[in-house]
């Protein structure tokens, strides 16, 4: 007995049961996807960070660890004796120095946090009274109700988030030195092995193209942490100079934000700007400081030395991305996500320059792809 | 071109160099391609051919196993002079300009012994490039000799 469509009624039986299965099994291949996807999400949550700086450690000690391999030393024992070195060097300068008391530190900054604050209030308070006799359209902008509700807030994250740090740094402290070890011995031969992978036409190709984004990376990455480095050191010596309390603190704080570019020094110097006004008063000492972190941190010694020296033009972002690169990675990762987006940016920045200009110098597309854009 | 290595400079060559493995009639790299380092055949036969106006190939050389081509963009970057294709299954051994730079950086002797080498290979084949040239200029000349007799 046929259908109208010519199919026997056993045939449309068999075609259901077929698109029954089809639908059935796709289902289950998806929510099973989905299933190993979560379980992959979780099992390598907060992995993020420490696989992250372990690559820039990584990055930052390779030169040291092939000087020693340059003395015929192989590659393992380099590393080791690179971290003996950097650990000695770590304690011998606190030996020298003295370990600052950042526990003390931060507890005083805690208790004078409010302080700060409501002084800095006052202050804005006292600004926006001149502005609105001025500009009256401004008048009902509650500022100082904004700022005051913004920073308890900050302040009350900041309290809670201190232990959790604290675990987290521990644990960081434990994985960081970990994963840089096996970064530095076994990258290559990874990267070797993942690469003898590509077509054998395209391998070439492949290959040059890693070694210049590599190449890239490397010196920005190093570029940029030596560049963070230096300004933290400079501000915590001139800040030094003065009668300020939490150099240490707001040196940290200058280097790290340092890595943001053109927002995130205006961001590191607002810190200490505001405790050198609260403490010290506008008087000599604040033009100082505020000398110290625009003048010679920011103007001299990063505009015209260090990222002239450091840095090359190429990895330099355009402001706009910067800004939605800080926004993006604000919204996944926080204030560490806005510190490490803009390196990311950059870094993705880099591999397509570099990929463009390897096709732009050689015309890679008509090599490689027809007239008529078929792989050739 | 790698002969006066040791050992211990084998071992090291051979961490730096890929093995590629082709079947027959794959093209290892076209003419004009950016070539980024030198092929040494371990088993099977490499054509090196070019092709002339009309797109016919030319065929310049068959290289059997132990032979090397693509030296020259081992030291720059260059476009490929010629194209090679293997004309039947065939391994290659590929050392590339990349590794090479990485090398000279980390292990200098090693590294500087296989320039060498291949400075010494270069030198031989400009010198008969030279002689062959200078053989060519002299039949040239006869020709024109002989022409202008006529």
């Amino acid at each position: 007995m046929n259908s109208s469509s010519g199919m026997s009624r056993a045939q449309v039986a068999v075609l259901y049961l077929v698109l029954t299965t089809a639908i059935a099994s796709g289902i289950v291949i998806y929510s099973s996807a989905s299933t190993v996807t979560a379980l992959f999400k979780t099992a390598t949550t907060g992995l993020f960070l420490p696989l992250l700086l372990s690559l820039i450690v990584s990055f930052l000690l390779d030169p040291a660890v092939q000087f020693f391999e340059g003395q015929k030393i192989n590659r393992t024992l380099s590393i080791f004796i690179v971290y003996i070195l950097m650990f000695s060097l770590f304690f011998l300068f606190l030996l020298i120095v003295g370990p600052p008391n950042w526990e003390g530190m931060i507890n005083a900054l805690k208790a004078d946090f409010p302080r700060y604050i409501s002084r800095a209030i006052e202050w804005l308070s006292g600004l926006l009274a001149v502005a609105q006799q001025h500009f009256p359209f401004i008048t009902n902008y509650d500022l100082s109700e904004r700022l005051r509700a913004t920073s308890q807030t900050f302040f009350g994250v900041v309290l809670m988030q201190t232990p959790r740090s604290a675990i987290k740094i521990g644990s960081l402290l434990l994985l960081v030195p970990l994963f840089s070890f096996f970064f530095l011995r076994d990258s290559r031969r990874i990267m070797r092995s993942l690469i003898s992978l590509t077509p054998n036409r395209y391998f070439e190709m492949v290959l040059d193209i890693y070694a210049h984004v590599s190449w890239q990376l490397s010196h920005f990455i190093r570029g940029r942490i030596l560049e963070a480095l230096i300004i933290g050191i400079v501000v915590w010596i001139g800040l030094s100079l003065t009668d300020i309390r939490y150099a240490p603190i707001l040196a940290v704080i200058a280097g790290a934000t340092n890595l943001v570019p053109y927002i995130g020094p205006l961001i590191g110097m607002i810190p200490g700007l505001v405790i050198a006004l609260v403490d010290l008063g506008m008087g000599g000492q604040f033009w100082w400081i505020l000398c110290v972190y625009v003048l010679i941190a920011q103007i001299i010694l990063d505009n015209f030395i260090l990222i002239p020296i450091l840095i090359s033009k190429v990895s330099n972002l355009h402001p706009l991305w910067v800004i939605l690169a800080i926004i993006m990675g604000g919204k996944l990762y926080g204030v560490m996500g806005m510190i490490i987006g803009v390196p990311i940016a950059s870094i993705i920045n880099i591999i397509f320059i570099e990929i463009h200009q390897y096709r732009r110098s050689f015309n890679l597309y008509n090599r490689y792809f027809t007239n008529r854009g078929k792989l050739l | 071109m790698f002969k006066k290595l040791d050992d211990r400079e084998l071992a090291f060559l051979e961490n730096i160099v890929h093995v590629r493995n082709y079947g027959t009639d794959e093209v290892v790299f076209g003419e004009g391609d950016v070539g980024s380092g030198m092929y040494c055949i371990r088993t099977g036969q490499v054509q090196i051919y070019k092709l002339d106006e009309h797109g016919n190939e030319i065929e310049q050389a068959v290289l059997e196993a132990g032979d090397f081509f693509g030296e020259i963009a081992l030291t720059a970057s260059r476009p490929r002079c010629a194209a090679a294709r293997t004309t039947e299954p065939t391994v290659l051994i590929g050392l590339f300009r990349s590794d090479m730079i990485e090398a000279v950086r980390r292990h200098p002797v090693p590294s500087s012994k296989i320039m060498l080498g291949l400075n010494r290979v270069i030198s031989d084949r400009l010198l008969q490039c030279n002689l062959q040239m200078e053989v060519l200029k002299k039949q040239l000349a006869a020709l024109q000799k002989k022409q202008s007799d006529e």
